[in-house]
């Protein structure tokens, strides 16, 4: 197939919204790399000055600008690919130019390499193939919980869009669009009980309200795909086996609040997901369930995006900002994107959970989702469990179940049954729980009576033979090469605590680097702008209330 | 030379209240004042006094929040709240100076003190140079506190005549992009980079005369530590004599752009930019804030030339100067009529001067054939 010229590019993208990232991914796929020239042409084509989009392309992890770089392998070395072969294929294919690269979400399979587009797996550098990613293992049966969002995932063809169909899937888009008005869907949602599976947990229905109430046109959905935090690949299973749950989710939102565009902001690490998602938007579509006159009710066009790597690009403010093209740096807060979002404008920003949430409520009803708790908690929550269990992978869980019963007896325990030393919440956001603090229970005021969050819902687990300060340094790492350098105590905090962390720099003296690294952490904690640098200290907190003897061989050697 | 005023230390009277404006209220340190909608909390607290510090604020660009230095305790939110971000709001209740909030200034500032190699820096080096070293003596912070690597990465072989870059003494407050991006609109310098490996770019990390910059020399006012610098300044480093600044207004165009002249005894070194100048509000060209060695050039005629016979320029006294001046326009009157004439006055001539020219040409000659060079 003959390759797009510079001017075809730019024709077939410019003229829709957020057309920056689509066509840097264009000529990056075209030419292997991002060259000079390409970025004089786009910077031309949609009159962003040189210097920006030159510093810009630069924030992405995955934008090469050297030749051939998009092609060179980039090698997970996130915390769990590291307790695995991570490191080893590294070095293996280091020779012929392959880098690391922060988790790439696929915590419950083999290590992953990115090649281009394609994503390998495998536990050396000579067996790494192409494959889809693991469905979520089935809960145990007999305890009788009921799922949501992975009720039908599991269905043969779910993904596709007959299957999708026969499986019930577009019906709660008719049911909504021949039944109920946009203020009964606002209330149903809001009845419900569901808030932003995402780790905000902002109430969705009050979401909705305030996007439909606020003044401004076009209003936005945006689906907020970029699943960057580590030991976090709950979106990603949804994607992969259930996209039309959550276009149909989006449309919804759409239907709700007056939203006449949307669009999906996937992570880069997913390239099957994409080709995945555009198949089901066009299905979508050509079936009549995305774009004009949806049901005889309303207009919907969607647009998937795809990211470059940038875990701040997860935090909704950076994550419009790069939409826009501009410098994905978060922005401040108020004005929120309910009334200020995509181009200023009225929007939503829900994760991919939380809209795949929305069609079995409006089919089966608030009351039933408000059930689906344990105890006083509304509704389920998606678990991403990785690391030292036997059976790692994504768990829907009522929310308020306990924690060592899900690692226990749902996820196996430990291999060899040794015992759990910590677990991380939140993916790395939360810190570590550990010892009697184990035993909790899966909702955010017991995990926040902890001085932790429940978040996203990753959970890697660490048993006894592992070394939690060299986990937290690779986690404070993480944080610092992922800060995106706005807010002063953040971007140094990040550095200060990896150094400490890893022993290149700090005081030799226990105290003076207790004193250190708790004074870090307070004004991280209370001055930064976004909730990275709120979030990073708590690895070091919790290192140092957990395990103060690893802390002080630590400090002494 | 007094150290620089705070960039945002409006001397404004804190009852003054732009006219038309609905008055509100909020509580500020336990008393009750008054404030307009639209105001941020930072601007009320700054009219009332309160020397909130920060290092990435400049009042004429957009409120950024990156340095976290102007945090309030605002009642009823979770964590403190960046002031100049914030629009305050009727009925608001705000600590500007707890315990809390200064001991996480001064960390702040620690922290900034560790990813630099010094924060002494001469005063020569731009107009708010002084701003970092002397929020650090303010609040006693400790700048042997938190160690570790250096963030920024001089660019010393942009050997530019005018703008030092030295990023080793950079924070990343990004003042120097946005006053490029929005007071200038040159968008000729960038943020590269992420996290503590953030540095400022330009186009292709290229040099600046390769770049979109104009050196216009703004990013050099605005920078807080002296990492970007004057370098015409910097020739009088280490001379002596006190520095003098003296306002007066920069005589390139018609403009009109207020100007601090820095001068050294009898020798003019730099010129800064008057924050407060109205016609300029900071804001200057490279003519304005580089070109004035013409001043102590050698080469200045001091007297008028005036070629003689051999075809060579020599020294003459005014009289004959003008006389023979007067003799050629007369001529050029008589031979070619009065519209052989056109008279084009300087910009950097005062307006009396421009006066004059206009009226000599118009009853002088009885033309109309006159225009000034800051037309265009």
């Amino acid at each position: 197939m003959r390759s797009l010229t510079d001017d075809e590019i730019l024709e077939s993208l410019r003229g829709e919204p957020a057309p920056l990232l689509p066509i840097l991914h264009a000529f990056h796929d075209r030419d292997g790399y991002l060259s000079p020239e390409a970025l004089k042409v786009i910077s031309k084509g949609l009159r962003i000055p040189i210097a920006d989009l030159y510093g810009t392309i630069d924030f992405y992890h995955h934008f090469s600008t050297g030749e051939g770089g998009h092609h060179q392998a980039r090698v997970c070395t996130g915390p769990i690919c590291c307790l695995k072969e991570g490191n080893q294929i590294l070095e293996a294919l280091r020779s012929q130019g392959a880098t690391p690269m922060p988790c790439a979400g696929r915590c419950d399979d083999p290590v992953v390499v990115l090649k281009g587009n394609q994503a390998l797996l495998g536990t050396s550098a000579e067996n790494l193939q192409p494959r889809r990613s693991p469905l979520p293992p089935e809960a145990p049966t007999l305890e009788g919980f009921e799922e949501c969002v992975f009720a039908h995932i599991r269905s043969p063809e779910r993904s596709q869009f007959a299957g999708y169909r026969s499986t019930g899937g577009y019906n709660a888009l008719e049911k909504a669009c021949s039944q109920l008005s946009q203020e009964d869907l606002l209330s149903q949602v809001e009845a419900s009980g569901l808030a932003g599976r995402g780790g905000a947990g902002f109430p969705t229905g009050s979401k909705w309200r305030a996007v439909f109430n606020a003044p401004g046109d076009p209003k936005s959905i945006v689906c907020n795909a970029d699943e960057g935090e580590p030991g976090c690949f709950k979106d990603r299973a949804l994607l992969d086996h259930d996209p039309h749950a959550v276009i149909e989710g989006m449309a919804l939102a759409a239907y709700a609040t007056g939203a006449e565009r949307g669009f999906i902001y996937l992570r880069y690490e997913y390239p099957e997901t994409y080709a995945i998602l555009e198949q089901a938007i066009n299905d979508a579509e050509s079936n009549g369930f995305l774009g004009e006159n949806i049901l005889g009710k309303f207009n919907f066009k969607l647009y998937l995006r795809r990211g470059a790597g940038a875990y701040i690009c997860g935090e909704e403010g950076s994550l419009l900002n790069s939409l826009e093209g501009k410098h994905p740096f978060p922005r401040n807060r108020p004005p929120f994107p309910v009334t200020h979002g995509f181009e200023d404008l009225p929007t939503v920003v829900n994760n991919v959970e939380t809209l795949a949430s929305v069609p079995p409520i409006v089919l089966k009803g608030a009351d039933w989702y408000q059930c689906l708790g344990h105890d006083q908690n509304a509704g389920t929550k998606v678990i991403s469990l990785s690391g030292d269990v036997n059976k790692p992978g994504n768990y829907e869980i009522p929310i308020g179940f306990p924690l060592m019963h899900l690692i226990q007896d749902w996820a196996g325990g430990t291999p060899s049954g040794k015992r759990v030393q910590a677990v991380t919440m939140a993916g790395l956001s939360g810190g570590f729980l550990a010892g009697e603090d184990l035993d909790v229970t899966l909702d955010e005021p017991c995990i926040r009576s902890k001085g932790s969050f429940l978040g996203a819902g990753g959970i890697m687990v660490f048993d006894e033979t592992r070394d939690m300060v060299e986990i937290a340094h690779q986690a404070m790492e993480f944080f610092a090469e992922e800060s995106c350098g706005k807010c002063f105590p953040c971007r140094i905090g990040t550095r200060r605590l990896s150094e400490r962390l890893g022993g290149h720099a700090g005081p030799g003296e226990l105290t003076q680097w207790l004193n250190e690294v708790e004074a870090l952490g307070q004004t991280m904690k209370a001055t930064s702008s976004c909730g990275l640098g709120i979030a990073a200290p708590l690895i070091s907190d919790s290192l140092v209330k957990y395990f103060p003897e690893q802390v002080e061989n630590h400090v002494k050697s | 030379m007094t150290p620089p005023t705070h960039l945002q230390n409006k001397q404004s009277d804190p009852d003054s209240k732009p006219q038309g404006q609905e008055t509100l209220t909020l509580t500020l340190d336990g008393e009750e004042v008054t404030f307009f909608a639209g105001e941020t909390i930072y601007e009320v607290a700054e009219r009332h006094r309160k020397e909130v510090p920060t290092l990435c604020y400049d009042p004429r660009l957009e409120p950024f929040g990156a340095c976290r230095l102007c945090v309030v305790e605002l009642e009823g939110a979770r964590n403190p709240v960046a002031s100049c971000t914030t629009q305050a709001q009727p009925g608001m209740s705000i600590k500007t100076k707890t315990p809390a909030i200064e001991e996480h200034r001064k960390v702040l500032l620690e922290m900034v003190v560790s990813e630099n190699d010094g924060i002494e820096v001469d005063p020569l080096r731009g107009y708010a140079s002084q701003e970092l070293s002397t929020l650090v003596d303010r609040y006693g912070a400790d700048t042997g506190r938190f160690q570790g690597a250096q963030s920024g990465c001089s660019k010393f072989e942009d050997d530019n005549p005018f703008i030092l870059r030295d990023y080793n003494k950079c924070i990343s407050c990004y003042r120097c992009v946005r006053v490029c991006a929005e007071q200038e609109g040159d968008y000729a310098i960038s943020i590269k980079g992420r996290g503590f490996e953030t540095q400022i770019t330009t186009e292709f990390d290229g040099l600046l005369k390769d770049s979109a910059c104009t050196f216009c020399g703004q990013c050099v006012q605005t920078c807080p530590t002296g990492a970007l610098a004057d370098r015409k300044a910097l020739r009088a480093e280490g001379q002596d004599g006190e520095l003098q600044k003296t306002r007066t207004i920069c005589t390139y165009c018609g403009v009109g752009c207020s100007v601090d002249l820095v001068t050294q005894e009898d020798r003019l070194v730099a010129v800064q930019p008057a924050m407060d100048g109205p016609a300029n509000e900071g804001a200057l060209c490279v003519k304005g804030q580089f070109a004035f060695d013409f001043v102590q050039n050698p080469d200045r005629l001091k007297k008028p030339l005036i070629r003689r016979e051999d075809g060579e320029l020599h020294e003459a006294e005014w009289e004959e100067a003008l006389q023979r001046a007067a003799d050629g326009f007369l001529k050029a009157l008589d031979e070619h009529g009065r519209h052989s004439v056109y008279a084009i006055a300087s910009g950097r001539a005062p307006s009396e001067a421009a006066y004059t020219l206009q009226k000599w040409i118009r009853s002088g000659f009885g033309t109309n054939y006159i225009d000034n060079c800051s037309r265009a």
